[in-house]
C-alpha cells in the first residue's frame, strides 16, 4: 500500500483513539452535569489521579489489570465522598465550580509531593503491545485496545440507562429532580450514585492513557482542558454531542499535530468558537 | 453632612500616608505595597464581572497577560516611547482583545462562560508558549527599558515608579467605583439578580453585558502592564498562566464578591496567607485549594459578609438604645 494513504488511515486511527478517551471523560462530566447541573472542575484531577493509582498498583503488583479495576474504583469513592462532604453542602453553581477547582487543585498538588514531578513510564501488559495488521496498515494493539474498551464502556452506559429500572429513575431525576423524590426515591443516594459513576469514567480513562503518553503532573491539564471543550462545543449534558465532538477533536487533533504541528491546540478552540457563535448552548445543547 | 467631612478626613489621611509611604518604611514594603495595588485593580476588575454583573470567568489572566505583553513589546521594539503611551498599548491590547471576543461571549453566561475563558485563556497561554519569536516563549519578554515620566529610567528608582503606579492604579480603582455606582452599574447588578426582567424593561442584556466585559478587561490589562513593568519581566506562566485567572477570583472570595472593597480586603488577606504558609510549604496550588474550600464551605459571602452578619448581631443588641439616641 501507498505508503502516504497507510499514513493517513493510522492517523485516523490514532484520532478516533484519543477521541475515545476524550469521550470517556467527557460523557463522565457530562453525566453528572446534566443529572445535577453541577460542572465537576475536579474532573481532570481525577482522571489524573487514575492514571497514577494504576501506576502504583502495577508498581507493587505487576498487573495492567488489576490497575484497570482498583483505580477507577478508587476514583469513583473519592467521588462519592467528595459529593457526600463537600458538593452537598454548598449552594449555587458559582460556589460549585470553585469548590471543585480547589478540591482538584488540593488533588493535583497531593499528587506532585507524593510522585514527584517527572514523568513515570507505564508498562503495558504483554497482550496488548506490539502491531496488528489492519488492511494493509501495521498498528499499535493498543490503541485498539482503548478504541474497543470505550465502545464497550459507550453499550454498557446505554444499557444502564434506557434498559434498567435504575436507568429510568436517573432519566426522570434529570428531567424532573423534586417530582422524582416526591415520589418516594431517595434522590440523594441517586446523586451519589451518579457523581461515583461519572468520576468511575474518568478513572477509567486515566488509565486507558497512562501507557501511550505516559503519567505526569500536566496530564490533567493537556488532556483534561480538551475534555472540558469538548462538552462545552458539544452542548452540556449532551452525550451524543459529546461522542459525535469527541471523534471530530481526536481526529482535529491527530491530523492537525501532523500538518500544522504548532498550532493543533488552535484549531480545537477555533471549531469551538465557530460552533458557539452558531449554538451558543453548543452542538445539541438545549437551551437553559 | 457630619459624615461628609468624616470621609473627607479618613480619605485625606489615607492619601497622606500612601504618599509618604516610601520614606517611612523603605523599599522592600513599598515594593509590597505596589504588589497589593496591582492584584487589588485585578481583583475589582473580576468583581465586575462576577461581584457586579454575575459572570464568573475563569480566563481573566488572558487581559492580565495582554496587558503586559503589549507594554512589554511596545517598550522593547518602539524606540524612545514614553512609560504612559506604552501602558497605553499594553491596555489597547486588552480592550482589542475583549472587544473581539465579547460577541462570542456575551451570548452564554454560567457554567459555559466560565469554560469558554478556561478554554481560550489555555489557548493564549499555548500560543505564548510557541510564538517565541515574538513572546519569547517560556522565557517571557526581559530586561525591557522602563522609561519614566521625569526621570531615564524606572529600574533604579523604585520610589518613582510607586508613584507612578500608585496614581495609574487609583484612578483605575476610581473609575471601577465610580461605574458601578451610576445607573448603568446598577443595570449590571440586575442582570445578576435577574437578567429576564431587565430585558423585559427595555435593557439589552448581551449589549451591557459585553460593555462591562470590555472595561474590566480593560483594567485587567492596565494591572498586567504595571506589573510586567515592576517585574521588568513579562512571561506565559508569571502573567498568563491558569493560577493567575484563579488568584483574582480567590481575593474576591475571600473578600466578598458584590462588595466593591471586599476584594482589596481579599487581596491583603490572600497575599499576607500566601507569603505566611509558603514560607513552609513550596506548594502555592495546595494553598490556594485549601483555601477556595475553606472560603467556599464556611464563608460564602467572604469577610465583608462575615462583618454584615456581626454588625447585624450587634445592632440586634444594641437597637433599643441607638432608637433612644435616636430621640434625644
Amino acid at each position: 500500500m501507498d505508503p502516504t494513504v497507510s499514513m493517513y488511515i493510522s492517523q485516523g486511527i490514532h484520532g478516533i483513539a484519543y477521541g475515545m478517551i476524550l469521550f470517556l471523560i467527557a460523557s463522565g462530566l457530562n453525566i453528572i452535569f446534566g443529572m445535577m447541573g453541577i460542572l465537576n472542575m475536579a474532573h481532570t484531577a481525577f482522571f489524573m489521579l487514575a492514571a497514577y493509582i494504576c501506576y502504583a498498583v502495577v508498581g507493587i503488583t505487576g498487573n495492567f489489570w488489576l490497575g484497570l479495576v482498583i483505580a477507577p474504583a478508587f476514583t469513583a469513592l473519592l467521588g462519592v465522598v467528595m459529593e457526600r462532604l463537600f458538593l452537598r453542602r454548598v449552594a449555587g453553581h458559582m460556589s460549585e465550580l470553585i469548590l471543585t477547582m480547589g478540591i482538584s487543585f488540593v488533588i493535583v498538588a497531593a499528587i506532585k509531593k507524593i510522585w514527584g514531578t517527572e514523568s513515570l513510564p507505564l508498562q503495558m501488559p504483554e497482550v496488548l503491545q506490539g502491531m496488528v495488521n489492519i488492511v494493509g496498515v501495521s498498528y499499535p494493539v493498543y490503541r485498539l485496545f482503548v478504541i474497543g474498551l470505550a465502545l464497550v464502556i459507550l453499550v454498557f452506559m446505554m444499557l444502564l440507562l434506557y434498559r434498567t429500572r435504575l436507568g429510568k429513575i436517573v432519566r426522570a431525576a434529570v428531567s424532573d429532580r423534586d417530582m422524582v423524590n416526591a415520589l418516594g426515591i431517595n434522590i440523594n443516594l441517586v446523586f451519589m450514585f451518579v457523581f461515583g459513576v461519572g468520576t468511575w469514567m474518568a478513572g477509567l480513562a486515566g488509565v486507558a492513557i497512562a501507557p501511550i503518553l505516559t503519567v505526569f503532573p500536566g496530564l490533567a491539564d493537556q488532556v483534561g482542558m480538551d475534555a472540558f471543550i469538548v462538552v462545552v462545543t458539544g452542548g452540556f449534558g449532551s452525550l451524543s454531542g459529546a461522542f459525535i465532538v469527541s471523534i471530530i477533536f481526536g481526529l482535529l487533533s491527530s491530523y492537525g499535530v501532523q500538518f500544522v504541528s504548532q498550532f493543533a491546540p488552535v484549531l480545537m478552540v477555533a471549531f469551538m468558537a465557530l460552533v458557539l457563535a452558531f449554538r451558543p448552548n453548543g452542538l445539541f445543547g438545549v437551551k437553559e | 453632612m457630619m459624615k461628609n467631612k468624616v470621609n473627607i478626613v479618613i480619605w485625606v489621611i489615607g492619601l497622606v500616608f500612601l504618599a509618604v509611604f516610601p520614606k517611612v518604611f523603605g523599599i522592600y514594603y513599598t515594593n509590597i505595597m505596589v504588589t497589593l495595588a496591582i492584584f487589588s485593580v485585578f481583583a475589582l476588575s473580576v468583581n465586575m464581572l462576577l461581584g457586579y454583573t454575575g459572570l464568573l470567568s475563569f480566563g481573566q489572566a488572558m487581559f492580565f497577560g495582554f496587558g503586559g505583553y503589549g507594554t512589554a513589546l511596545a517598550l522593547t521594539h518602539i524606540e524612545g516611547i514614553g512609560v504612559l503611551p506604552a501602558i497605553g498599548i499594553g491596555v489597547l491590547a486588552s480592550v482589542v482583545l475583549a472587544l473581539i471576543l465579547s460577541p462570542l461571549v456575551v451570548r452564554v453566561s454560567g457554567t459555559a462562560f466560565a469554560m469558554l475563558h478556561l478554554a481560550f485563556g489555555q489557548l493564549m497561554y499555548v500560543l505564548a508558549l510557541k510564538l517565541y519569536n515574538v513572546t519569547g516563549g517560556e522565557d517571557g519578554i526581559a530586561n525591557f527599558p522602563v522609561p519614566g515620566l521625569f526621570t531615564e529610567s524606572l529600574k533604579s528608582s523604585p520610589e518613582h515608579f510607586y508613584y507612578l503606579a500608585m496614581v495609574i492604579l487609583g484612578i483605575s480603582a476610581w473609575l471601577m467605583w465610580f461605574i458601578t455606582k451610576t445607573p448603568f452599574g446598577q443595570i449590571q447588578v440586575g442582570i445578576r439578580d435577574n437578567d429576564k426582567r431587565i430585558d423585559y424593561l427595555g435593557y439589552k442584556v448581551p449589549q451591557s453585558k459585553a460593555v462591562i466585559y470590555v472595561l474590566s478587561a480593560l483594567f485587567a490589562g492596565v494591572a498586567g502592564s504595571i506589573y510586567g513593568m515592576f517585574h521588568n519581566l513579562v512571561s506565559a506562566d508569571g502573567s498568563l498562566g491558569i493560577g493567575m485567572s484563579f488568584s483574582p477570583i480567590i481575593s474576591v472570595m475571600i473578600g466578598g464578591a458584590g462588595s466593591f472593597f471586599g476584594p482589596i480586603l481579599g487581596v491583603a488577606i490572600f497575599q499576607l496567607v500566601d507569603e505566611l504558609i509558603l514560607r513552609y510549604t513550596e506548594s502555592t496550588e495546595l494553598v490556594m485549594g485549601v483555601i477556595l474550600i475553606v472560603v467556599v464551605m464556611f464563608m460564602p459571602k467572604g469577610f465583608v459578609g462575615l462583618f454584615g452578619i456581626l454588625r447585624d448581631k450587634i445592632s440586634r443588641r444594641g437597637a433599643p438604645k441607638a432608637e433612644k439616641e435616636k430621640v434625644s
